[in-house]
């Protein structure tokens, strides 16, 4: 299980985990890393989530339940942290057009969050969308 | 601070048609589920139908409202549930 975190920048105050533009974290023409490090990790794992917290410590009850269903599959993922810098959420909320947290991505697409994740797993379409 | 009756109102008067049930699941004001049934959610993937949801609260996911479990249904899926 490989953790796939983009360039972290540590003791960000946490008011700042407010979603806001995508400007003010990319002014116009400027690079943007973190979502140049979001898409490239999601282009290179077939099964990628992005989570509050690790796969083994999960910091919130929706990402441990999509880690449980998972791993309940026997799916090899890459897990990203997105609490140690606010400005992942944000950027990987603009790539998704999603707004919460946790976010499943198979083959580059979002699946969704921990509700639709669980509908599926219930239903058989998780497994079936992970081969 | 939200109330689940304010955020069955809005999610009723945003989508049109729509009829939700929202639960505070934590009592805290920060925590609901929501059930939501929209003639405007057929031929709209899952992901869509939960977008439309998201959309009528912008920002305030993530922020005011810290969570909001969904489950979205057509018309057709709730008559035949």
């Amino acid at each position: 299980m490989s953790s796939t975190e983009p360039s972290s920048v540590r003791d960000l105050p946490m008011a700042s985990s407010q979603p806001t533009t995508a400007e003010a974290a990319a002014p116009a023409g400027e690079s943007n890393p973190i979502r140049d490090a979001i898409t490239e990790a999601i282009a290179e794992h077939k099964v990628i989530l992005f989570m509050k917290g690790t796969p083994e410590a999960p910091a919130c009850g929706f990402s441990a339940r999509t880690v449980a269903m998972l791993q309940a599959l026997e799916t090899p993922f890459a897990a990203v942290d997105i609490l140690p810098d606010p400005r992942i959420r944000q950027e990987l909320s603009t790539i998704s057009s999603w707004p919460t947290i946790p976010q499943l991505f198979v083959d580059g697409e979002l699946i969704g969050g921990c509700d639709i994740v669980t509908e599926m797993y219930e239903s058989g379409e998780l497994a079936e969308a992970l081969v | 601070m939200p109330s689940p009756e304010d955020i069955k109102q809005r999610i009723e008067a945003a989508i049109p048609g729509a009829s939700a049930e929202v639960e505070d699941t934590t009592g805290g004001g920060d925590h609901f589920r929501a059930t939501v049934t929209s003639p405007a959610f057929e031929g709209r993937s899952r992901i869509e139908q939960h977008r439309l949801v998201y959309d009528v609260f912008g920002a305030e996911i993530g922020g005011a409202i810290h969570a909001l479990s969904l489950k979205t249904h057509t018309p057709l899926q709730t008559a035949t549930q």
